[in-house]
């Protein structure tokens, strides 16, 4: 695997992790609505933003206090929603699709199953879904279209 | 302010947990873990608080850390308590207007209530007796095995570490990115979602900009020394397992042992 | 308008196994349209103190008053704070995010809350009091610039608020020679235009010497000397303790006296040291 791919992978990583911690209360909270969810639409750019979405939620997770299984479940999330982003790469507008899916399904049944949420099932996966929607459309959406500008830096 | 942040909940100490392999101790969250869904009633939480407690006592984190580290959670805590006590169905205890609290709700509250405390002290002690640099070695080495079905351990591995090494570095730059926004009049505390998302930019792209400036010069730095990827590399301490870390999966064995004659036998 | 700073405590950390005392009791005062240079060692508290100064830090302990009003206080609203005083960080081109220079210099002053108008207007003499042809790079984005050209556009994104004090943390690092003689001559006619206070953080002795009226000098989150510059530097020994420079100048001129020649004391620019060389080895021209 190339050099540049590894490091770009792993400061994409770095900066998800970063915007989780800054913006700490606003991201574990019962909402998690995380800024860095924004981030999701990085795979628009450069295919390292797969494994590094999904190594930053990794190491957003072990700081976060919620434990390993929040770890695995919201990682992988983050991973398959990541290269499903890169897959809906030719029409921007879908790209932060697959993060509110991926997230509010996996999340919603990781809440419903291990944490013992008694809510409906689909309650549950519409309110993560919402949340997401909101990290991913309101903030990243926009984000995509500005750093659409300075494309160049991620060659 | 930013400074205030301690990345990660390492709480440094050399105690036998600490030293332990960090392939003992992923291995053996997991396992603990997965013992505490099989438990079915309290007496299984009993085993599953001694076993636990004695491990905090070996790895002499103080438990008030741990239980202060419970805080941010706290709130789903209490949120999951509630919402299985007043919305189980079953036999009424008591009853208000639409607050019913059922026997049936009750013990799903405690039950799951401190499921979830047991799920994450346990899992607070992996992260906090490891150095995260250890557990990325770790799970490099667990993972080694599946490079035969495809996984890039060793990148993946090395992701991570880069990660880890430029997050405080990411931090101080967001911390200096953000001062200078604000000493411009930039406001990323007030107004509603959408006013502050705007605020996000002017944050951002320099963060992006730095970091992957950054990312190129570690780029250079890295060929220059030549790196090429995962083959044949060696490590500078490698990790080995001691007598420690087999007492310790025996201790792990017996745990899991009680508890599922626990769940046979009562 | 004065700044009046007492007793300024500020600890990092407070109260955590790390904490750090960053500020220890600072109090000065600096007078209206002064040119202050702020001296000391890394660590000393420099960047903590002048991050205290337009709010960005608030104290422990301590009082700050700019004009009349006291901004360690609750009451008082952060924006007044940073319409006043203009802080320029090190290596400020690293804020830069518009896509044309135009729009970034405006953030400062939309921020502001100023009308379209107003905010153009200043742009555009913001851009030509940092030396840059506004028609030439108005529209172009900043990041097409050369890296003494993205620090001026930075500067001017400052300057744009018009405050009545700037703050300046080592304008010129990572310049080239000639950027630097740039960088700092447009401090000096930014000052004596705007006739505003300013206060450079530096770690060049020579700057320091050339340009301000006092000198602070902090070690370990104390106020170790301030006086004139000429006071301040003739304490060579006092300095040496600290880790701290002599200007080239002084130095040099330290050394000659050291070693017979009859120096006078208290020089600090070459041009000084120039005159007094001429003096001393050719007495009959007339320096």
């Amino acid at each position: 695997m190339k050099t540049k791919f590894l490091i770009q992978a792993g400061i994409i990583a770095a900066i998800y992790a970063v915007l989780t911690i800054i913006l700490a209360p606003f991201s574990y909270g019962p909402m998690q609505i995380r800024v860095s969810e924004a981030l999701t639409i990085l795979p628009y750019f450069t295919p390292a933003a797969i494994p590094g979405l999904f190594i930053g939620c990794l190491v957003s997770n072990y700081i976060s206090p919620y434990g390993v299984i929040d770890m695995i479940c919201g990682s992988g999330a983050t991973l398959i929603a990541a290269a499903g982003s890169y897959m809906l790469r030719s029409k921007p507008v879908l790209v932060p699709l697959p993060p509110v899916v991926a997230n509010a399904v996996i999340i919603g049944l990781m809440l419903h199953y291990a944490y013992g949420v008694p809510m409906n099932l689909f309650l549950i996966m519409a309110w993560i879904g919402l949340g997401e929607l909101i990290a991913c459309y309101v903030i990243g959406y926009p984000l995509l279209r500005y750093l659409k500008k300075y494309k160049r830096i991620f060659e | 302010m930013i400074r205030d942040i301690t990345l990660g909940q390492y709480y440094p100490g050399d105690s036998w947990v600490h030293k332990l392999d960090p392939r003992t101790k992923i291995i053996g969250t997991f396992v603990y873990l997965i013992a505490l869904f099989l438990v079915k009633d309290f007496w299984g939480f009993l085993i599953a608080v001694t076993g636990i407690l004695m491990v905090v006592a070996i790895s002499r984190v103080p438990l008030s850390f741990i239980l202060k580290g419970l805080k941010p959670v706290f709130i789903i805590i209490l949120f999951t308590f509630f919402i299985n006590m007043f919305m189980t169905k079953g036999e009424v205890l008591i009853g208000w207007k639409f607050l019913v609290i059922t026997k049936e709700g009750l013990y799903n509250a405690f039950f799951m209530g401190i499921r979830l405390v047991l799920l994450i002290i346990g899992s607070s002690i992996l992260t906090l007796a490891t150095k995260p640099i250890k557990l990325t070695d770790g799970i490099e080495s667990l993972l080694g095995p599946l490079k035969k079905i495809g996984v890039p351990a060793h990148e993946l591995a090395m992701m991570m570490t880069i990660a880890l090494r430029f997050i405080p570095t990411l931090l101080e730059e967001t911390d200096k990115i953000m001062k200078a926004q604000m000493a411009r009049g930039a406001d990323f505390e007030s107004g509603n979602i959408f006013k502050r998302a705007k605020s996000l930019i002017p944050l951002l792209i320099p963060l992006f900009i730095s970091a992957f400036r950054i990312a190129q010069d570690l780029a250079m730095a890295m060929e220059a020394r030549c790196y090429s990827g995962g083959e044949n590399r060696t490590r500078m301490t490698a990790m080995t397992y001691e007598k420690r870390d087999i007492l310790a999966t025996l201790g792990l064995i017996a745990f899991v042992a009680t508890i599922l004659l626990e769940r046979i036998l009562i | 308008m004065s700044i009046q700073v007492r007793d300024l405590t500020h600890i990092y950390s407070e109260g955590l196994p790390y904490e750090s005392v960053a500020l220890k009791d600072v109090s000065f005062s600096i007078e209206d349209g002064e040119f202050v240079g702020v001296i000391g060692h890394t660590g000393s508290g420099k960047s903590t103190m002048i991050q205290h100064l337009n709010g960005l830090l608030k104290p422990r302990s301590g009082s700050i008053t700019i004009g009349d009003v006291d901004i360690t206080k609750g009451n008082v609203l952060m924006r007044d704070i940073r319409r006043r005083i203009g802080l320029v960080f090190q290596y400020p081109e690293y804020q830069l995010f518009e896509e044309t220079v135009h729009r970034d210099v405006a953030f400062g002053p939309t921020n502001l809350g100023l009308t379209k108008e107003e905010v153009d207007q200043r742009v555009i003499e913001a851009i030509n009091l940092v030396g840059l042809d506004y028609d030439e790079i108005g529209e172009r984005s900043p990041f097409e610039l050369s890296g003494g050209q993205k620090r001026r556009v930075a500067i001017a994104g400052v300057i744009a608020m018009k405050p009545e004090v700037l703050i300046l943390d080592e304008p010129t690092a990572g310049l080239d020679p000639k950027a630097h003689k740039d960088v700092l001559e447009m401090i000096k006619k930014i000052h004596e235009t705007q006739k505003n206070i300013t206060i450079l953080v530096s770690h060049n002795m020579n700057d320091i010497a050339k340009l301000v009226d006092k000198v602070l000098v902090m070690e370990k989150g104390r106020i170790a000397m301030e006086g004139t510059p000429r006071q301040v530097f003739s304490q060579a020994q006092k300095l040496k303790k600290m880790g701290l420079a002599l200007p080239q100048a002084s130095d040099m001129m330290n050394k000659l006296r050291n070693r017979g020649f009859d120096i006078k004391e208290g020089i600090l620019t070459n041009d000084e040291a120039f005159v007094e060389l001429v003096r001393i080895l050719k007495p009959d021209i007339k320096g």
